[in-house]
């Protein structure tokens, strides 16, 4: 055996080069505010951020896994509500706030995962989708600690962190938009990993992975386990900045809302998801001020770009991006299945 | 929780027959939304996310109906062929374009048309709750039955939902018709290829699977308030009765209905905080214990 | 290495596989033949995990692995590859072939590093070049020629380093000159790893030309087994195939 011949198919754009586009957003996002500085802007950019990393996390599970989960949003609320309610006890910090809420979150998830991760696609859907509901009512019903209905309320104190003030409108969005890059980076990483290449596997043939010695069950759970932390710190970055939690959290629809959001950006591009977040976040904002009847704008909005586009907008640019580049490919590429044909004579030795 | 609560209620009678009845009302009900949901899974393989939504469609058509005419065999109607043509339209004109594609694409056109639903509801009958009331056909005393008391109507609404499952028995294992559809759900292209219009019969098994749907919302308006979104709790019900009965068994499905009516019933006694996390930890264990659920034939 | 001890699998009232007894030692190239029907692909589910056989043993380095699932199979050495390709489409042949190294290695769950890992990475490259799948490194595996397919599939086993391979049908659905090229590069890959192989053929040219051993399957049983030479002469085994529409009756003919 040869040793390998093509080295430079191993270089890919590593972690440094992510870091830089993460840092680049950050200074970005950080410098957007301070150019335009009207509050319904941050206002705007913070709950991009909250919705942003439902997306994006469920995208694991969707784009990266091939698993449909249709109730994703049951541990954007648990984030929120865990949160919520260790804050209101006043005794602990936020960090420690945010460290339980994520870790109770992936532990919620990690029941439910155990259990819906066996089962095949549309089975896993609904029951993921139950078990939402199953969070909804328990929110709903444990008026005593949840507020029920009225949601979370009481406000959420907002200690200072090193000495930062997060009472104060600019801080509070700083800090949101660097735990908001952290988790879109630790997401990139993620995916770029050998773990995130196990998936892509799993997503394309489970049968074929399990056959090449991938543990799919355990590998599914994890990386469910994963999404519902991220998508609790999108939970929780809303419950602060909104100082409370409301059952339409955990409500279908905001499951429902966040597989648009992936289908808008489509699921060929990582950060297409915050592609889908921003144009559907800019269409809610402009339906709610002309009319009540939101659902029926959003429903039929929904159909027309999936019966008529059939693709996400983000997926239509990269097809076509693809179709552009595709020539340039397509030449036949020799010497693949030319080894020499054996001939009798080549053969006489081994045949016994 | 309150167990005594729940032994005083077993050792009463009165107590013993309104929940048992009462259980039985449920059970009916889901029993109807599940073999709906279940006839349309097992022939066309797609979950109809929109049956909850077609359930209150049911019991919104019964009311305008029941309104309009006075007649609550009127509403009845209404409410399950008014729900049966729109499924075929449905399936025709939107679901019938994602087959074969993402379940990504099914889910968000369900989605969409829940969303349509549910707001067309608030636009024609407003956000607030609709009482229809019970028909005057039903306005007898109730019935007694061993030392308890029982409403007519229950009694009526479990006749039609028994008569309903039966009809829907014999149908699919005894006619020819039903032996075609149950030849449809393992291979389309040979029933296609015999001749058969397996276009129109998929649409005609959708508009079945959600009339079923609507007879349940109509069964359900005299006894139930109406608000936009009512269908999404029957809905996530009667996946757990899918998931407890097995998947494709309409027998299953029966037995599970039962079961979830009941442990509401009693469990909104002995403990009512607690009634959902029991149906749940019901469906948990099932799924741990047998997958494929207690009459399901094919592991999920 | 592998050793099978009568073997015997029914579904339903069908009788796939008859007590088959068959010792295959370390190292040698081995064709499984027979009829259509004869049981072959599921004597290769047998040995491999995916199906539980109803009676006797599996011997693989001396131990039993009958009820050992498919992923402890692959992990004790055992890999095979499909009559149709399973491979996956999105990914790239050298992606496909590092991730099935990386799986291989142990390393699926690492989240920290990046992908791919240099020493996955070179193995897979080493693969490439053993399959002459090299050129094609970059292509999707959906875009690959039904061919370069079937190698990639053959190497998605190799990354497992297995002891025993077993190739189910590797010419399916190829050419005639298209079959002896894929069979020249089964056979370099036999020479060069010195792998246990056993593969499934249907072509007896190419079963005659490169088996070191020959066991001919009928209605799940063992018909015949021996050299090429044993076979060819074998008159169980002519009759089998003659009446049936096999090709074998011309080689049968020249000889």
């Amino acid at each position: 055996m040869r040793p390998g011949l093509s080295p430079a198919g191993l270089r890919r754009p590593g972690l440094a080069r992510d870091v830089a586009i993460a840092l680049t957003g950050l200074a970005l996002l950080l410098a957007l505010p301070m150019a335009f500085p009207a509050p319904a802007l941050r206002d705007f950019l913070i709950y991009f951020f909250a919705y942003g990393l439902l997306a994006m996390s469920l995208n694991l599970l969707v784009g990266l896994t091939g698993l449909v989960s249709f109730g994703h949003a049951a541990y954007f609320a648990t984030g929120a509500y865990v949160f919520g309610l260790l804050m209101q006890t006043g005794r602990v910090s936020i960090p420690v706030g945010v460290l339980a809420a994520v870790g109770g979150t992936a532990l919620v998830a990690l029941v439910i995962g155990a259990i819906c991760v066996r089962l095949k696609e549309i089975y896993f859907s609904f029951i993921t989708l139950a078990f939402q509901m199953f969070i909804h009512s328990v929110i709903v019903t444990w008026v005593s600690l949840t507020g029920g209905d009225q949601g979370l309320r009481g406000g959420i104190p907002r200690p200072p962190v090193l000495g930062l003030d997060l009472n104060d409108a600019r801080t509070l969005y700083g800090a949101c938009a660097v735990v908001f890059v952290l988790c879109i980076l630790a997401m990139r990483q993620v995916s770029q990993s050998p773990f995130g290449y196990t998936l892509r596997m799993i997503r394309d043939n489970p049968a074929r992975a399990n056959f090449l010695g991938v543990d799919v069950t355990a590998m599914k759970l994890g990386i469910f386990v994963f999404a519902a932390a991220m998508a609790s710190v999108g939970g929780l970055i809303l419950a602060l900045f909104v100082s409370g939690a409301y059952p339409e959290f955990a409500f279908w629809t905001t499951s429902g809302e966040a597989i648009f959001m992936i289908m808008l950006g489509g699921i060929k591009i990582f950060l297409g998801p915050l592609v889908g977040t921003l144009l559907l976040q800019t269409l809610n904002h402009f339906v709610t001020i002309y009319t009540e009847h939101h659902g029926l704008v959003l429903g039929t909005v929904i159909l027309v770009i999936v019966l008529g586009l059939r693709r996400g907008l983000a997926d239509v640019l990269f097809d076509w991006l693809q179709a552009r580049r595709a020539p340039r490919a397509a030449g036949p590429a020799p010497g693949s299945l030319e080894a020499e044909p054996i001939g009798d004579g080549a053969l006489k030795g081994r045949t016994v | 929780m309150n167990l005594e609560a729940l032994a005083d209620c077993l050792s009463s009678a009165s107590c013993a027959v309104t929940q048992v009845s009462t259980g039985l009302i449920v059970g009916m009900l889901m029993f109807l939304v599940t073999s709906g949901l279940s006839l349309i899974f097992g022939v066309l393989g797609i979950i109809n996310f929109t049956h909850g939504a077609f359930y209150m469609m049911g019991a919104y058509c019964a009311f305008t109906a029941y309104a309009l005419t006075g007649s609550f065999l009127a509403a009845l109607a209404a409410g399950a062929l008014g729900v049966g043509l729109f499924g075929m339209a449905f399936e025709r004109l939107v679901m019938s374009r994602v087959y074969g594609r993402d379940i990504l694409m099914q889910l968000l056109v369900c989605y969409a048309m829940i969303l349509i639903l549910d707001d067309g509801v608030k636009l024609l009958y407003g956000g607030e709750y609709r009482m229809m009331g019970m028909p005057d056909a039903f306005a007898l005393p109730p019935v007694e039955i061993a030392g308890g008391f029982v409403p007519g109507y229950y009694l009526f609404m479990v006749g039609v939902a028994l008569a309903a499952g039966l009809v829907l028995w014999l149908g699919i294992n005894r006619t020819r018709l039903g032996k075609i559809v149950r030849a449809l759900a393992i291979n389309p292209q040979m029933v296609g290829a015999l001749g058969i219009n397996t276009t129109l019969l998929y649409a005609g098994v959708f508009g079945l699977g959600s009339l079923l749907a609507g007879l349940a919302g109509a069964l359900a308006a005299p006894i139930r308030t109406l608000t936009p979104g009512m269908g999404v709790s029957i809905l996530i019900e009667s996946f757990i009765v899918t998931v407890i009965g097995g998947m494709g068994s309409i027998a299953g499905a029966f037995l599970a209905a039962l079961l979830i009516g009941f442990t509401r019933a009693f469990g909104a006694i002995g403990f009512p905080l607690f009634v959902d996390g029991l149906m749940f930890a019901l469906m948990a264990l099932v799924l741990v214990v047998k997958p494929s659920g207690l009459l399901g034939r094919e592991a999920a | 290495m592998l050793r099978v001890e009568h073997l015997s699998k029914s579904f339903g009232g069908v009788r796939a596989t008859r007590d088959v007894s068959i010792d295959f030692p370390a190292g040698s190239l081995t064709a499984i033949i027979g009829p259509n029907g004869a049981g072959k692909t599921t004597f290769f589910n047998l040995i491999s995990g995916h199906v539980r056989p109803d009676e006797g043993r599996v011997l693989f380095d001396g131990t039993d692995i009958v009820g050992l699932s498919s992923l402890e199979v692959v992990r004790r050495g055992m890999a095979r590859a499909f009559q149709v390709a399973s491979l996956f489409p999105s990914l790239t042949v050298r992606e496909a072939l590092t991730a099935a190294v990386v799986s291989h290695q142990r390393g699926s769950r690492r989240v920290f590093s990046r992908f791919p890992v240099a020493a996955a990475g070179r193995r897979a490259d080493e693969i490439m070049d053993l399959l002459g799948l090299a050129p094609k490194a970059d292509v999707l595996s959906a875009n690959l020629s039904h061919g370069d397919q079937k190698l990639l599939d053959i190497g998605l086993a190799l990354a497992m380093d297995p002891k025993v391979l077993l190739l189910d049908e590797p010419t399916a659905g190829m050419g005639p000159e298209e079959r002896w090229r894929m069979i020249g590069k089964v056979h370099r890959l036999w020479e060069v790893t010195g792998m246990t192989m056993l593969f499934i053929e249907h072509d007896m040219d190419i079963v005659f030309k490169i088996a070191q051993t020959i066991h001919v399957l009928k209605y799940g049983a063992v018909l015949a087994q021996g050299s090429p030479d044993e076979i060819r002469r074998n008159q169980d085994v002519i009759d089998a195939y003659l009446g049936t529409d096999h090709r074998l009756s011309e080689t049968v003919g020249e000889a």
